[in-house]
């Protein structure tokens, strides 16, 4: 039984080292012999989704017992499964609803300021005929079931692609931050003295920069383009992380059985990888959860004062030009707030729920 | 039985969690009489505090409830009287002094203050005399230097001081009752034993009533006048100290004495009593100490016993004797 | 010796501070450096308009601004200038950055701190309410709504305050009014929205933290002593309770300075035309003005670092327990 679940996990790192050696060739090829065989960020989610299936999924599916005591445990948070649905739901528009909607950057003045179906507005149109300005009542239609913006952009489309593009941002930055956060805590915690001294102040003095501010300055210095702003969150938010996972690591370091480990002989890297990293693994995963809104929430700050990156349509970018036909056109502002707020929430609820499963200590 | 002073009648306090509804305090009657120490002793798990608790309304709701009987304090129903009445006798006509003088004491105010509290409130003193007799009351305790020490916090004491402060802050209002919930339980021996010698004084001294509660049967022997030992929520004997410890009758108390080292009787061996204490959620039927008992007989799980007057005020719940 | 140790304690986090500040400012620097365009650049795609000749221009700029230096010696310069309070020059506004931070901090000072006392009163109330009635109606209630609370994207709870307030009702104006005297009626009344805005969020946190502290702290044994001796439950809650709930809350309002409260304040200048610091730096950020932005974040961590500095002070006053080591 032993050997073989042994050979099984030297299995499972020998295919991820060669799944992530696959996608480093594809880069070399990208780089050096082949013009863009994929865009930048493709990269980031292949990565993404390679650790994942690794490190998340695999051992989710060989714990079964384990994922079902959680599972049963967050089940019983109803607003967690709420939270749960809503981003399952989520993440399927953003995969098929690209395919199944319109063009959100097809511009169509015959149709621009369409409201909602079934709503109605008076608005003045320019006839084309006459060549004047003529108010008429413009109801929503079939075709632009949330409406257009002042552009005649269908509003369903932007919608679908923001929810990409939010959700691209929120799990890849966070999943950044999150990587550097716990190297940072736990080579900090694991090495000590001087170099715990040097991490902690440096992470001290990014805690200090109000992380909005910081953000700003650095997308104004580098240039917006959504891959730079995914790596700008990941490298100005993982403070919060470090500390966290510094001082779970230093509370566990001292426990008996990673003093056992070591009066067996374990190396640094082992102790590291097999004791302290799935130890601290829950409170990293609460975190990270709860980080995904706060991340959503910056980008869409960004998009919103037009930081963000000009060639996307982001749930802040509609919401920009939502703002200036406010009293002309209510739902442009309207629609893309309410899928951010309900995104934010899905994910708070969650975050929540997650808490309280990974927490013993609380009854549920 | 008129220099009674509280009467606890047919006492019921559940505790409702989600696991089931806990019995911790079930069908409990005893009185309290003027200048007279009464113990409460039992193991941890049998109701003890809950009673001590339930007198002055101190529950924690949820999950705690108190859902039968009567407190009579000379006469007068605490369960039913309004909350503003209530507040009138708490720390004014009965005190109370907690197990564990670390937690007891509200880390960001100064001893001093603590003191003072309900002397002004109950006194209503300005603070300058609520701080005088707070000194007054500090230095009669025992604690040096008092006057210095007034203005410290709590976490700049130890243990035996800070359950002295405790101490100083029930007797401030001159109380008829006090209730001291195991106060010696969490302090080292020596300091444990000083603390007792303040309770025996403040017995002659000021004829006060005490209800001590206590798990140790030893620290009973020197101030107790009557002694009530509990089990399961329930009283199984009681009588004057003389009876208990003479004669003592319930199976249970003496399993209790068993466990007490004891140099003179030339003892070696403690027994301990066989068996966990039972779970007050599903009690056993009949007697709940049935399952423990050595002298188990087929009534003992069937009926539950009914309370057996010996002599005088000596009695004991238990089928041995009916 | 006790206040020895606390003035030790007081000066060992002041030389903290002031490293920590050192390092702020060093980080900016080289992040300027490490940008792709030299800030001469920035400034030059903005004034390209201009027939001067670009090249000429640059090289100006850059004597100017000591670009032409190495590394080094600009890094020395950096420092020094900012330690002298010589901040730069804003291009867009042609004035000296500190004469224009002198014009507008008061508008972000006002929002920022009407903003505060409103979240903290209010949520810190709410959530001892809420945490005393626990298992309540009220108490669902309260918490249903601070989750909706932290989940608002305040920038959006702006723009739809002003739809249904400014543009439906007409019962505010649509932008900020600056011609109001600072203490006024009008002046309060314009900030109304902007204060919710910018509050709600900071509300809704604040009140999970406070009724969490306060459910922790009612179960504590003092909490029985307090009633046993008598006192009525208004002081055993808002004297006993209060004063232990209240110390992590006041860390969590002081650590919401850097995260929710100074990126709330600079989308609400922003949305409400409020001509604060966020509303400078986001005007000179499309102006390609870097002196104003580089400060205006140096003046964000600055006020940060102080802000900590002064908590830490506080609360060896507040918390009797904290050891001045």
């Amino acid at each position: 039984m032993k050997k073989i679940s042994s050979k099984v996990g030297g299995l499972k790192n020998l295919m991820f080292i060669g799944a992530l050696l696959v996608l480093g060739l594809i880069l070399l090829l990208d780089i050096y012999l082949v013009d863009k065989i994929l865009a930048p960020l493709e990269y980031f989610y292949l990565f993404f989704a390679i650790l994942v299936i690794f490190y998340g999924l695999y051992p989710l599916y060989v714990n079964r017992r384990l994922t079902k005591y959680y599972w049963e445990r967050t089940k019983r948070h109803r607003l967690a499964v709420f939270g749960l649905s809503f981003i399952a739901f989520l993440i399927a528009v953003a995969i098929i609803g690209p395919f199944l909607t319109q063009d959100p950057t097809k511009v169509n003045f015959e149709e621009k300021n369409l409201p909602p179906l079934g709503f109605s507005i008076q608005q003045s149109v320019y006839d084309l005929k006459t060549g004047e300005f003529v108010t008429r009542e413009t109801p929503g239609t079939w075709k632009h079931l949330l409406g257009t913006d002042d552009k005649g952009r269908d509003m369903l489309a932007m919608l679908v692609s923001g929810a990409r593009v939010s959700l691209q941002v929120g799990l890849l930055a966070t999943f950044i931050a999150i990587l550097i956060g716990t190297i940072m805590g736990v080579l900090s915690a694991y090495l000590g003295g001087w170099a715990d001294m040097g991490l902690m102040r440096f992470t001290d003095i990014m805690m200090t920069f109000p992380f909005f501010l910081l953000l700003v300055f650095i997308i104004f210095i580098f240039g917006p383009s959504l891959a730079f702003i995914i790596l700008a969150i990941g490298l100005t938010g993982w403070t919060g992380t470090a500390r966290l996972v510094r001082s779970e690591a230093l509370s566990l370091r001292t426990r008996e059985f990673i003093m056992a480990s070591k009066s067996l002989g374990a190396s640094d890297a082992r102790i590291i990888f097999r004791h302290l990293i799935p130890n601290v693994l829950s409170s990293i995963i609460v975190i990270a959860t709860l980080s995904i809104p706060a991340v959503i929430l910056a980008e869409a700050a960004l998009s919103f004062i037009g930081l963000g990156d000009p060639t996307v349509t982001s749930w802040g970018v509609v919401l920009h030009a939502g703002q200036r036909t406010l009293d002309i056109a209510w739902w442009v502002a309207v629609e893309p707030g309410i899928m951010l707020f309900l995104t934010v929430l899905a994910f708070n609820f969650l975050g929540d729920g997650i808490r309280d499963a990974f927490d013993p200590r609380s009854q549920l | 039985m008129n220099n009674t002073v509280l009467e606890v009648k047919h006492l019921k306090t559940y505790f409702f969690t989600r696991s089931g509804v806990v019995k911790a305090v079930d069908g409990i009657s005893f009185g309290l009489r003027k200048g007279e120490s009464l113990c409460l002793v039992g193991e941890s798990g049998c109701g003890k505090t809950a009673t001590a608790l339930s007198i002055l309304r101190l529950i924690d709701s949820p999950p705690g409830r108190i859902i039968g009987g009567e407190i009579l304090y000379h006469g007068e129903d605490l369960l039913r009287c309004s909350s503003e009445r209530l507040r009138q006798i708490r720390g004014n006509r009965i005190a109370m002094i907690f197990q564990d003088p670390q937690t007891s004491l509200n880390p960001v105010f100064t001893i001093g203050d603590q003191v003072a509290e309900q002397i002004k409130l109950h006194l209503r003193l300005k603070h300058k005399p609520a701080m005088e007799r707070a000194l007054y009351l500090m230095e009669q305790v025992g604690i040096p230097q008092a006057r210095e020490r007034m203005k410290d916090y709590p976490h700049q004491f130890s243990g035996g001081m800070k359950q002295r402060v405790m101490i100083a802050a029930a007797l401030s209002c001159e109380p008829e009752i006090l209730i001291a919930d195991e106060p010696t339980t969490a302090l080292d021996t020596t300091i444990k034993a000083q603390i007792l010698d303040i309770f025996r004084d403040l017995k002659q001294e000021r004829n006060m009533s005490i209800l001590f509660i206590t798990h140790d049967l030893g620290t009973v022997a020197g101030i107790a006048d009557r002694i009530i030992v509990m089990y399961g929520g329930r009283v199984a004997e009681a009588g004057t100290a003389l009876d208990i410890f003479d004669q003592p009758k319930h199976p249970y108390t003496h399993g209790l004495f068993n466990c007490l080292p004891n140099i003179s009787a030339g003892r070696n061996r403690l027994t301990p009593i066989p068996g966990m204490i039972p779970s007050l959620i599903d009690p056993p039927e009949g007697c709940i100490f049935n399952p423990r008992c050595e002298h188990r007989m087929p009534i003992c799980s069937e009926e539950r016993p009914k309370e057996v007057v010996l002599s005088g005020e000596h009695f004991v719940a238990c089928h041995l004797y009916s | 010796m006790k206040r020895g140790g606390l003035q030790g304690y007081i000066i060992k986090r002041l030389i903290y501070a002031a490293l920590i500040a050192f390092g702020v400012v060093t980080i900016t620097f080289f992040l300027l450096r490490l940008g792709p365009s030299s800030p001469a650049d920035k400034y030059l795609a903005n004034m390209s308009a201009r027939t001067q000749d670009p090249a000429q221009v640059v090289a100006a700029i850059e004597a100017r601004y000591g670009l032409d230096k190495p590394v080094y010696e600009q890094y020395i310069d950096y420092v020094v200038n900012l330690a002298r309070g010589d901040w730069g020059w804003s291009f867009s506004t042609s004035m000296p950055v500190m004469k224009l931070i002198q014009r507008h901090w008061v508008y972000s000072f006002q929002l920022i701190l009407l903003s505060m006392l409103f979240s903290a009163s209010l949520g810190i109330l709410i959530g001892i309410y809420s945490a005393v009635k626990q298992y309540t109606r009220t108490d669902y209630l309260a918490t249903l709504f601070s989750f909706i609370g932290i989940s608002i994207p305040n920038f959006w709870l702006g723009i739809m305050l002003i739809l249904v307030f400014s543009v439906q009702l007409g019962w505010f104006k649509t932008f900020y009014d600056t011609g109001l005297p600072m203490f006024s009626l009008a002046n309060l009344k314009a900030l109304i929205l902007p204060v919710i805005t910018l509050g709600t969020g900071m509300m809704a946190g604040y009140t999970r933290y406070a009724r969490s502290a306060t459910l922790d702290n009612l179960r504590k044994e003092f909490v029985k002593t307090a009633r046993a001796k008598g006192l009525p439950e208004r002081v055993v809650i808002g004297k006993h309770v209060f004063r232990n709930a209240i110390l992590p809350v006041i860390t969590i309002i002081m650590f919401d300075l850097s995260g929710v409260v100074f990126g709330g304040a600079y989308l609400t200048e922003i949305i409400f035309g409020i001509p604060g610091l966020g509303r400078i730096s986001f005007n000179a950020i499309f102006a390609g003005d870097y002196p104003v932005v580089v400060t205006i974040t140096l003046i964000g961590a600055l006020v940060v670092l102080l802000t900590n500095l002064a908590t830490d002070i506080v609360y060896t006053w507040l918390d009797p327990r904290i050891r001045y080591d």
